[in-house]
């Protein structure tokens, strides 16, 4: 990967939760870079520090040593620049949808009629259009989680952070999601790090993914998925048929079930 | 993973199949009992039951009375009562009293909430202020408000001052633990969103922790508020030339029970009708929470 194409790099990131005395060491010596205009998965099963290294990266929480760099400046706490839409619906209750949508611009001091075409944009792009004035509690599980990545794109970030954002829904909405997320990528050219333990979810979405073992959480390989090159996957169904599709989820399951099997005490 | 696979083959299927059933089972209406484990009843029937238990409560007391279980001077019947409240609103200029009561239930409250509700948000966003604050407010709610009237009899009198500084402590102590208790609860994960929109600490002080616990503050005045009577009560009955209690006393020594009684009700009523007033301020100001409470 050519080194002026790379957007955000960890180096060496390293967590260790509690004191001294009982200390947990959830991450260590994480480094992984993301290029600009890809999606990049973070893959690993329970344990693995996945979230945490998305919270760091995130600004939400400092890593006990390294450092995440986004544009080759080092960061330090949370910013605009890498919005986040998390796993909880996190719709502000009292606000429309499209308040919530303009909510981040408002902080940010965009004016109103710029506000205003981009909030109608995004929501469009979500397909919300018709629920533009509705208040979040009136709509479906999924709809909320519309209504988030609309917020964050609208807001115009440089990276989107998803922290296992559809892990609440229900498969078959799920799916949807999924794929209006690609169609999302595909219109907005968004660089995407979304952390999920789905293997599906992964295969489906991810141009690459970066893979983390369990206790500590650390890089153990990065997967390019070379089968899905040049192929234009629009739906599950397409992906499914791929060649090379079911080999992949095999090799990837036997990756997770060895991590997995390494901390069987803990189940 | 194997799950969502088998699922996808044939999605319809199943949806359809769990609607028939659903649809089965509302058609037929079993015979409804009277005792039913937590089910919800008809409005005519919770309706004609909140009526029934008043008419029993007031044919037991007019019961009561006609058969003369006790001195009539000491149990005076609900018509009395009515006439007696009649005559303290006609003649005795009762109206000024009650207005005086709900004027210090009113002001001593509304500083208590001026104090509280920032304190409270405060408290329940940041662990410092906290920190400083909670030893102190834990210490002051374990003290009984009325153990301060003999010492506000002395530094106030037995005017304004008093009752307002009663009723003041009576409820800020509460009002601070439940606001910071509500405010805690505000879910992290609004607060992230903010943040990684861009939202500084007043931005997301003012558009997400405010916003969020405001319906909860609501509801922690609407109990501080029923809160805040008993201690007006307290405060006339102790020393007061005017309001409810004052008058309340008044009749006592010249043994007028019904209007005691009387006394009594109209507290009961004007509880209700600040209870329904504070409902209503909650329904109107929060139409989002339409369908949760």
């Amino acid at each position: 990967m050519p080194l002026d194409d790379t957007i955000l790099t960890t180096n060496n990131v390293s967590k260790t939760f509690g004191s001294k005395t009982k200390a947990v060491e959830a991450l260590r010596d994480v480094s992984f870079s993301v290029a600009r205009n890809e999606l990049c998965i973070l893959l690993g099963p329970s344990g693995c520090g996945k979230s945490t290294l998305l919270n760091i990266v995130a600004g939400l929480e400092d890593p006990t040593s390294g450092s995440v760099s986004l544009d080759g400046e080092i960061i330090h706490g949370p910013s605009r620049q890498r919005g986040m839409v998390f796993q909880s619906y996190t719709s502000f209750p009292w606000l429309t949808v499209f308040e919530n949508v303009e909510y981040g611009m408002k902080l940010n001091g965009v004016p109103k009629a710029e506000r205003t075409e981009r909030a109608e944009k995004f929501i469009e792009l979500v397909h919300l259009s018709r629920f533009r004035d509705a208040y979040p509690n009136t709509l479906s599980g999924g709809m909320k989680q519309r209504v988030a990545i609309a917020r964050t794109l609208a807001n115009e970030p440089e990276i989107l952070l998803m922290d296992e954002p559809f892990g609440a829904l229900d498969a078959e909405t799920r799916w949807h999601m999924q794929e209006m997320l690609l169609e999302i990528v595909e219109t907005t050219h968004t660089t995407i790090l979304l952390v999920t333990h789905d293997i599906q979810e992964a295969i489906f979405l991810a141009d690459k993914i970066v893979f983390l073992s369990a206790n500590p959480g650390r890089l153990k390989t990065v997967l390019d998925l070379e089968f899905k090159k040049g192929a234009e996957l629009k739906s599950k169904e397409d992906l499914i048929a791929l060649p090379g599709y079911l080999e992949c989820e095999r090799e990837i399951t036997a990756l997770m079930r060895a991590e997995a099997g390494k901390s069987e005490e803990d189940y | 993973m194997t799950g969502t696979i088998g699922q996808s083959t044939t999605p319809d299927k199943i949806s359809g199949v769990a609607k028939r059933s659903m649809a089965d089972t509302s058609s037929k209406t079993p015979r409804r009992r009277f005792f039913e484990f937590k089910k919800d009843i008809p409005t005519s029937w919770s309706i004609t039951l909140g009526v029934a238990v008043w008419v029993s409560f007031f044919g037991v007391w007019e019961f009561a009375v006609w058969q003369q279980w006790a001195n009539d001077i000491l149990l005076p019947g609900p018509v009395k009562v009515l006439s007696a409240l009649y005559t303290m609103f006609a003649d005795n200029g009762f109206l000024n009293d009650v207005l005086i009561s709900v004027w210090r239930v009113l002001l001593s409250f509304a500083l208590a909430c001026a104090v509280a509700i920032p304190l409270g948000i405060l408290m329940g966003t940041f662990r410092t202020v906290e920190a400083f604050f909670s030893p102190f407010v834990s210490a002051w709610r374990y003290l009984p408000a009325p153990s301060f009237i003999p010492l506000l009899l002395m530094w106030f009198g037995a005017g304004d001052m008093q009752k307002l500084s009663l009723l003041f402590i009576g409820v800020i102590w509460f009002l601070i633990t439940l606001i910071t208790d509500y405010v805690k609860s505000v879910p992290a994960d609004l607060i992230r969103t903010s943040v990684t929109l861009g939202g500084n600490r007043l931005q997301v002080l003012r558009t997400v922790v405010v916003p969020a616990s405001l319906p909860n503050i609501t509801i922690a005045m609407r109990q501080m508020l029923a809160v805040s009577w008993t201690y007006l009560v307290i405060a006339e009955i102790t020393a007061a030339d005017a309001g409810i209690g004052a008058v309340m006393m008044r009749a006592k020594r010249f043994l007028h029970v019904d209007e005691i009684m009387a006394g009594i009700l109209v507290i009961g009523v004007l509880g209700l009708m600040f209870d329904f007033l504070l409902r209503q301020v909650y329904r109107f100001a929060f139409p989002y929470l339409e369908g949760r409470h």
